[in-house]
């Protein structure tokens, strides 16, 4: 006592790895771009 | 006297602001990145009133309902668009309906189409829960490697439900 450790058959595991590539397309050139301007009249 | 109609005019234009589609997908774009899902498929349709087919509203609407895990909607809403749209969902299809089990029309869906990294990882899931395992296999070792985290997880599961465990080490040591 106590007893070793044994190893034990068990089913492999599966990711859903296709929903990590699923993304929301890209917004950018969908928004306002005035604020960008705004910003980078100061920054820019 | 004469500036009141004008405080008027002012008055009700406040009063119905016409929120302008730039302002609905900054909206939407807000809640995306907040990982707001159920608001995101609320602004999409908003957008979707004001512009009936626009494209991006609705992915974001179909990306937004399976994100927020609501595959039965997101499935119905695919189906709606393919009626009458353009728009190319098939991938979203088949990702829908490989949630709900129904693998043989997952697979249907994704027949034709180019063999994109997101396409051959769903086919090759698909094809492991049909008990296919070589074809499974097949397909994640024509990826290219180390570009995606923890295909070894799903590679390894596909080689020992194959009857192929002598292969793991070989393989692991080669991604």
């Amino acid at each position: 006592f106590p007893p070793a450790f044994q190893p034990v058959p068990r089913n492999p595991i599966v990711l859903d790895l296709a929903y990590n590539l699923i993304e929301f397309p890209s917004l950018d050139s969908r928004m306002k771009k005035d604020k960008k301007g705004f910003i980078s009249r100061f920054w820019g | 006297m004469a500036p009141k109609p004008k405080e008027k005019a002012k008055a009700s234009a406040v009063a119905t602001p016409a929120i302008s589609i730039e302002d609905l997908f900054t909206s939407l774009n807000r809640h995306i990145q907040r990982s707001e899902y159920e608001q995101a498929v609320k602004v999409s349709d908003q957008i979707l009133a004001a512009a009936p087919g626009d494209e991006d509203a609705i992915r974001c609407k179909v990306v937004a309902l399976v994100k927020a895990d609501s595959i039965e909607e997101a499935l119905v809403t695919i189906k709606d668009c393919s009626k009458k749209g353009s728009v190319d969902l098939s991938f979203f299809k088949a990702y829908c309906l490989y949630r709900q089990n129904k693998l043989e029309e997952a697979l249907e869906s994704l027949k034709g189409q180019e063999g994109s990294t997101e396409l051959m990882l769903l086919e090759s899931q698909i094809l492991y829960r049909l008990g296919k395992m070589d074809a499974s296999v097949d397909i994640y070792q024509k990826l290219p490697k180390s570009t995606i985290d923890s295909l070894e997880i799903n590679l390894v599961a596909g080689l020992v439900s194959a009857g192929r465990s002598s292969e793991v080490q070989g393989t692991l040591d080669s991604l």
